[in-house]
């Protein structure tokens, strides 16, 4: 039933669990550091800024900022020849935490740098749910 | 005496390299022991003189001195990172100072090329790093990394596509002067834009060469190289600092924190300054780094690299020539070692139609998570 979808898949069993758990709730989980409340992905036992290692995942805004993007004109797999030349956007959430996604519904050519964006949720396979972003709508007041 | 000064100099007598290219018939061994013959015929020493022994890429460090039936008292190994290269160079110097070995050969192969090694996807043990955790979302390559930080220094400087080019097209008219150069057509700017993208803003001529080859360098100290027929090169400034902490996305400041850090450090022990360099040897992996690495380390200021370079003082006959073999652009991805290899042959006046007259200080500088400097200089102080 998955034969359609040739891209790299992550792996469901490791440490990152609750993030793909949540993406297929339609939530953004990340991981929060108890002692100092840092947020951070990919999962970690201890926390990079205070080195406290109890945590707990909990869900966010999904709301953050393109800071640069790049469009890659090569594929290094084979399940993305299709969408060539497709973007990649560096987005830094609210929450201080850096992802690596897609841009949906933006074409290439509109990409830009300092732009609000919110995340959104695309089925890949029935067990897996790949967190992308689309522009923010700015009657939603993001900052 | 100010704190970076250290008591033992240190200086480079050997340098050896091979050929660069497609060498199918040598592997990492092979190519590291070419190089490390070629270092010690350059010096006139012997494999008995080596005492430590520092690898780099080459799979494993007991292999390589069974090969060579060596024993030496000082060995270590380093990852297949190119920013070990300047970090390798300054553990020599730390190891001499330390008195752990007397005589140090650190030796680099890299059979990359004929290996199917790989900067980017499912294959990648060098490059993308991790397990691989974006690949679903596209993001495969070490290159876009680079990609990303272009676009974003464009869009707070007003850098232009045309300055990466520069870069490219600079590094490949000094490779055209070099022999062992693997690509040495030059290539105009108009050229470079009708170059295919690989990962938008950069072209394939934005993009390191990978490539079969060694390089192998002899450090001894100040005092012994003294004594040996051919003159020293003095390792007479150097500096590092590091930035791992949220090292899986761009930095922010294009590593210029750690990069201020390690020009202060390696300009107060050289008791020099960026004005006193005669060349220049940029880790060049990817052009927009050579960027990063003139801000970072004061040559110009910030944002206003591409503008800096575009009036040519990165050229030969420039105020800064840089790259003077073609660098990883055009020489080939040595993984900064053959451009310390070449910032030394320029200190000693070897480099034929790419030497850079009267040649005194040339400086490395590597912009990475690893920031490494060293000054090469005829004089040791």
């Amino acid at each position: 039933m998955t034969a359609a979808y040739t891209k790299p898949l992550p792996r469901l069993d490791g440490p990152n669990r609750p993030f793909w758990g949540g993406a297929r709730a339609a939530k953004l989980m990340l991981q929060r550091c108890l002692d100092c409340g840092t947020y951070r992905f990919p999962a970690a036992r201890y926390c990079a800024s205070c080195r406290g290692e109890r945590a707990q995942w909990v869900a966010t805004s999904g709301r953050g900022t393109i800071q640069s993007f790049c469009i890659f004109h090569k594929a290094y797999f084979q399940g993305f020849e299709a969408e060539m030349p497709y973007s990649v956007v560096q987005i830094r959430l609210e929450e201080g935490v850096q992802l690596f996604s897609n841009l949906v519904g933006t074409p290439n050519d509109a990409l830009r740098i300092g732009a609000a964006v919110a995340a959104c949720f695309e089925t890949a396979t029935p067990e897996i749910t790949l967190i992308k972003f689309k522009l923010a709508d700015r009657a939603e007041g993001n900052p | 005496m100010p704190k970076n000064r250290h008591s033992t100099r240190t200086a480079v007598v050997g340098v050896g390299t091979t050929r660069y290219g497609r060498l199918p018939e040598y592997d990492a061994y092979d190519l590291g022991v070419w190089a490390l013959r070629e270092a010690l015929g350059d010096c006139g020493l012997s494999f008995d003189d080596i005492d430590g022994l520092i690898l780099n890429r080459i799979p494993d460090y007991q292999r390589f001195a069974e090969i060579i039936g060596l024993n030496p008292r000082f060995t270590t190994t380093t990852p297949g990172h190119g920013r070990f290269s300047g970090n390798c160079i300054e553990m020599a110097v730390a190891a001499l100072s330390a008195g752990l070995a007397s005589t140090v050969a650190l030796v680099y192969g890299n059979n990359g090329r004929s290996a199917g090694d790989e900067y980017g996807g499912a294959t990648d043990i060098y490059g993308s790093g991790g397990p691989g955790l974006w690949f679903p979302w596209g993001m495969t390559s070490p290159g876009a990394f680079h990609a990303l930080m272009a676009r974003r220094h464009m869009h707070l400087y007003g850098t232009r596509q045309e300055h990466l080019g520069l870069v490219a097209s600079t590094f490949r008219r000094h490779a055209a002067l070099n022999p062992n150069a693997v690509m040495r057509e030059p290539f105009t700017i108009e050229e470079y834009h009708r170059s295919r993208y690989i990962c938008e803003p950069l072209h394939l001529l934005d993009y390191c060469l990978i490539n079969d080859g060694g390089v192998a360098l002899i450090l001894t100290t100040a005092e012994r190289a003294r004594d040996l027929p051919r003159g020293p090169v003095y390792i007479r400034g150097f500096g590092q600092a590091s930035a791992f902490a949220g090292s899986a996305f761009p930095p922010d400041d294009f590593w210029f924190e750690p990069m201020q850090h390690v020009a202060r450090a390696t300009y107060e022990r050289a008791g020099l300054a960026q004005r006193d360099m005669d060349a220049l040897m940029i880790y060049d992996n990817f052009t927009p780094t050579v960027l990063f690495a003139l801000e970072g380390f004061g040559f110009c200021p910030v944002g206003e690299s591409g503008p800096w370079i575009a009036e040519g003082r990165l050229a030969l006959d420039g105020e800064f020539p840089a790259n003077t073999s073609g660098g990883h652009l055009s020489e080939s991805y040595m993984q900064g070692w053959a451009l310390n290899a070449e910032a030394v042959r320029q200190v000693r006046g070897e480099c034929g139609a790419r030497q850079v007259a009267g040649a005194r200080n040339v400086q490395y500088v590597c912009a990475s998570p690893i920031v490494t400097s060293i000054i090469y200089s005829s004089e040791d102080s």
